[in-house]
């Protein structure tokens, strides 16, 4: 019989049966705390909040189905719109004019200066601080009487109302969220200047192109992977925005700085509607869904890539 | 322009006033992000009653130290600072367990399954926090964590993104280390615990960083489950202390100047790890 004849063959198969098993268990038992982890706050909630969303659920009472009850309903609310274009507003804003200026920045500390840490050391600072601690901060610099209207007035300007003018608060809370966040994109910016390769820029330098034809020829070309991939994510940030809005002006004066992230807190943690906070936060997902989407399809299409 | 026929001159003057350009941009960039500090570090300084009858610029000499006695009898700060380090602690030494062990999994480990669970961990790094609140809300109310730091530490303590990262560090790991191990006996525990834990210090402290900066700085999570005063962390007891002194700004900034100060600190301490995170958090979004 075979199994007598080669009894060390079948052996050896059985070792590396048994390894192979044996592998597979310590697999499974490495990933299971960080899976149960995954499984039970982000996987099941994904789904148990598009249950929600199809609820009237507000927490004192049992939830009823109501189908798509909710949906139908953002777009009757009128103060949905206003928070819709609003978002709409921040995302539009923030977004060009914190590319622009981290590019630029990058651009600048790409040069052979002195003092370079202490120059990326200050913009990184932003970064680090809780917003809260920046949300005081800017409060006080934004006041009535704050330093920025005392600056102003030493120029002959008129005060401006920052934080409580309805016409002006969105802007402010923009441009302290631009503050905050233009390290984070400057570094991002910086390391893929670093990437880029010494000789082409030499090469283009001896075929006579001057530093602004490198700039747009070269530079911008094979940066336009990082600049599509921070644009999209500026976007999707700009629809979480919470914290700045929530501590400075608590989406006021009126509604004029209430954003989809601090409108979702609001109808979910203050009003307790929780099925509608959770068909708000479906939509904005969905929003995020196609953006993310996009960033991978259209990559391949308009910006350069190495091949 | 003018200076067509002689290439290097022109170019050394174009130099010398773009680097001119670049210098002044820089340096009125970096006072516009440093001077809110300062202003606030010099507001903290001032006596109260001297905050709306001096000008702006007026810095008080000698500083008033009193509102950073004060701000200790008006909130318990260092119950605050307690409850706020206790969690990061636990969250960042959790996920950094976790993740590396998850991460080893994935990159050396062959089990069935295997590359089609990383592709759903790869896809739920992209929804977005904001749609977890509301059903992550429910799921702690349900395991009673609600005003518990359990509420803080156990959605936390796993991460997706950590475990991608720890992965693709380990792919790299060279696997000559890990057949000799093999041949000298080590299960994969062993070869994880005393061969790839101690030499992946420098992506550890990078994650774990990432994760104590995020608890620390943390607001709206905190605010959602947690009511009881004794339970707030830092930012909330700030935040609550906003509210309840909106015009006692020495206070305020006080209290702003008492939170950052230690994450600067950190910052300064291992700067080189967390200009890396920075760069992480680019590939996180």
């Amino acid at each position: 019989m075979a199994v007598e004849t080669f009894p060390q063959t079948k052996k050896k198969i059985s070792l590396a049966k048994k390894q192979r098993i044996q592998e597979a268990i310590w697999g499974y038992l490495f990933i299971t705390p960080n899976f149960l982890v995954i499984l039970f706050f982000t996987f099941i909630p994904v789904f148990f909040a598009l249950y929600m969303s199809l609820t009237d659920w507000n927490i004192l009472s049992d939830p009823n189905f109501i189908g798509l009850e909710n949906y139908e309903k953002i777009f009757s609310d009128p103060l949905a719109k206003e928070t819709f274009l609003n978002t709409f507003y921040f995302a539009v804003v923030s977004v060009p004019i914190n590319v622009f200026l981290t590019l630029l920045l990058a651009v600048l500390l790409n040069q052979k200066i002195k003092g370079i840490t202490f120059f990326r050391t200050a913009y990184y600072l932003p970064v680090i601080s809780a917003s809260v601690a920046v949300s005081l901060m800017f409060m006080w610099i934004l006041a009535n009487n704050g330093l920025l209207n005392q600056i102003l007035g030493g120029m002959g300007i008129e005060p401006v109302r920052w934080l409580t003018d309805p016409k002006i608060a969105l802007n402010s809370v923009i441009g302290v969220t631009i503050w905050k966040g233009l390290g984070l994109n400057m570094i991002i910016f910086l390391a893929a200047l670093q990437d880029i390769p010494k000789e082409l820029l030499e090469a283009a330098a001896i075929d006579g192109a001057n530093a602004v034809q490198k700039f747009f020829k070269i530079t911008i070309p094979l940066l336009s992977p990082v600049i599509f991939f921070v644009t999209i994510t500026g976007v999707i940030g700009s629809f979480q925005s919470f914290d700045l809005v929530y501590n400075m002006t608590r989406g006021g004066p009126g509604h004029s700085t209430t954003v989809i992230g601090f409108y979702i807190w609001r109808q979910a943690f203050d009003y307790l509607h929780m099925g509608y906070g959770a068909a708000l936060a479906f939509i904005v997902f969905a929003a995020i869904l196609v953006l993310t989407i996009l960033q991978w399809v259209l990559r391949k299409f308009w910006v350069y890539s190495e091949e | 322009m003018s200076n067509k026929n002689n290439p290097s001159n022109t170019d050394s003057v174009l130099a010398k006033s773009v680097q001119a350009i670049a210098i002044t941009l820089l340096v009125f960039g970096a006072i516009t992000m440093i001077v809110p500090f300062i202003w606030s570090v010099v507001t903290s300084l001032k006596s109260a009653e001297n905050i709306f009858s001096h000008s702006a610029f007026w810095i008080q000499f000698p500083p008033d130290f009193s509102a950073y006695k004060q701000i200790w009898e008006r909130i318990p700060l260092l119950l605050y600072a307690g409850n706020t380090l206790k969690v990061a602690l636990i969250v960042s030494v959790g996920q950094l367990a976790t993740s590396s062990l998850a991460g080893y999994a994935f990159a050396r480990l062959r089990f069935p399954g295997r590359d089609k669970l990383f592709f759903v961990y790869i896809a739920t790094m992209m929804i977005p926090g904001m749609v977890l609140l509301i059903p992550n809300f429910v799921v702690m109310r349900n395991l009673g964590a609600i005003n518990t730091h359990w509420a803080l530490i156990l959605s936390a303590v796993g991460s997706a993104f950590g475990t991608f990262l720890m992965r693709q560090f380990f792919l790299s790991f060279p696997s000559e280390l890990e057949d000799a191990a093999k041949l000298d006996g080590c299960n994969p525990f062993m070869f994880y615990w005393h061969i790839l834990l101690p030499n992946s210090k420098p992506i550890l402290t990078t994650l774990g960083l990432m994760a104590f900066q995020n608890i620390w700085n943390d607001f709206q999570w905190p605010l959602i489950v947690l009511n009881d005063e004794s339970k707030r962390t830092l930012q909330l007891g700030l935040s609550y202390l906003m509210s309840e002194y909106y015009t006692d700004w020495t206070l305020l900034m006080a209290g702003a100047i008492i939170t950052l100060l230690p994450i600067i600190l950190l910052f300064f301490a291992v700067q080189k790890y967390f200009v890396q995170s920075f760069k992480f958090t680019g590939l996180k979004g």
